[in-house]
């Protein structure tokens, strides 16, 4: 899915979720799964990002925008996880510090039931050693939008023409690097709903 | 490289599906309440459930975020603040903050015209979370509505309202 619509749409869900919370009915916080194509988006420190930057940043094929989300720049498209949780914060616990830390939390489960030994970091996000195999960069203090996007079999070439989450001097990584076997997202999408519901102590109602 | 990646889209066929989510359990405690030690110094702080607070003196109200919202949002690493000379309603979205890879819209709890803001607040976020009552004011506006002022709650107000949604 191109990033744009998918932006639109957390933000109708989350208007919708702001709304039900405040009319008291049921939130109905919702995750949205899906693959972007192609495409480099930054958070709200813009000005890093120069109008030189992001036109040869789009002559690599990828789209580009400049998001409201925090984090810096990174890269989104085939082969990676993205996951959308628009939950309203305050109904399961009011902080965007513990929210962060459950999202990193949901991962690490997720790729441990692949095999994989992941790791937290000053940096946030999840790490494979000094690889950073999942970026995260959320939006929101009462109802959240944007989320994380977790390599499965992206094509890491992508990430050599930036410095992801401006952090220099470490890698990116990928289930599928990491196993050494091709890993699709559809095989880790199950581990990932399955921590998900664990982590954020809920059911999963699919629509 | 742009010759595989167009093999690769064609071949996505990956549709979106929204998930709902039910809670099973209730949410995890979190910090001990804050109590003011500047409490009867300045003029009286009022407050807002979206946890921001504003001190009038005169016809100015200076705003900050209280020491519960620093402690949620956790260490915070960049501030956007309104421009001086902007005019916003009570509730609007005037700057966000943000800290460990979340932005957090800022909301005026008063309606006003900007007339200053924290530049050092700017250069040093983490201001923010060391001293949100003092040093980590956020602006300064001057109130087009001080009638606004009585709906909001006062400190006794704001720590009950911390107490009741802990449940």
């Amino acid at each position: 899915m191109r990033y744009l619509p998918a932006w639109e749409l957390q933000k109708r869900i989350a208007a919708r979720v702001m709304a039900n919370v405040k009319e008291g009915k049921e939130a109905r916080h919702t995750l949205l799964l899906l693959e972007h194509y192609p495409v480099f988006t930054t958070g709200i420190r813009k000005s890093d990002y120069t109008p030189e930057v992001e036109a040869q940043l789009k002559s690599t094929g990828a789209d580009f925008h400049r998001t409201n989300r925090g984090g810096l720049i990174t890269f989104h498209g085939p082969g990676q996880l993205i996951a959308y949780p628009i939950l309203h914060l305050s109904s399961f616990s009011p902080g965007i510090k513990w929210y962060v830390c459950a999202l990193e939390r949901t991962v690490i489960r997720t790729l441990r039931g692949l095999g994989i030994h992941a790791h937290t970091s000053p940096h946030t996000g999840v790490w494979v050693g000094e690889n950073k195999i999942c970026a995260l960069g959320l939006q929101g203090r009462h109802v959240t939008t944007h989320g994380l996007g977790l390599n499965c079999n992206t094509d890491l070439q992508w990430f050599t023409h930036i410095v992801p989450c401006g952090i220099p001097d470490k890698g990116v990584t990928s289930v599928t690097q990491e196993l050494r076997r091709e890993t699709t997202i559809s095989q880790v999408e199950p581990h990932f709903l399955k921590a998900f519901a664990e982590v954020f102590k809920c059911q999963l109602v699919f629509s | 490289m742009a010759r595989v990646l167009l093999s690769t889209l064609a071949t996505f066929t990956h549709k979106v599906s929204p998930i709902q989510l039910i809670r099973t359990s209730t949410a995890i405690t979190h910090a001990p309440r804050y109590l003011s030690t500047t409490r009867g110094v300045l003029s009286e702080r009022k407050y807002t459930e979206k946890h921001e607070w504003v001190a009038v003196d005169g016809k100015i109200g200076t705003i900050g975020i209280t020491n519960y919202a620093q402690e949620a949002l956790g260490d915070i690493v960049y501030i956007q603040l309104p421009e001086v000379g902007t005019e916003f309603e009570q509730m609007e979205e005037c700057g966000v903050l943000e800290s460990v890879k979340a932005a957090s819209d800022l909301f005026t709890p008063v309606s006003g015209k900007v007339t200053e803001i924290n530049s050092a607040i700017e250069d040093r976020p983490e201001l923010l979370n060391i001293s949100c009552y003092d040093e980590g004011w956020l602006f300064k506006l001057e109130l087009t509505v001080p009638s606004e002022l009585d709906g909001l709650m006062d400190e006794a107000g704001y720590e009950n309202f911390l107490q009741e949604n802990k449940e």
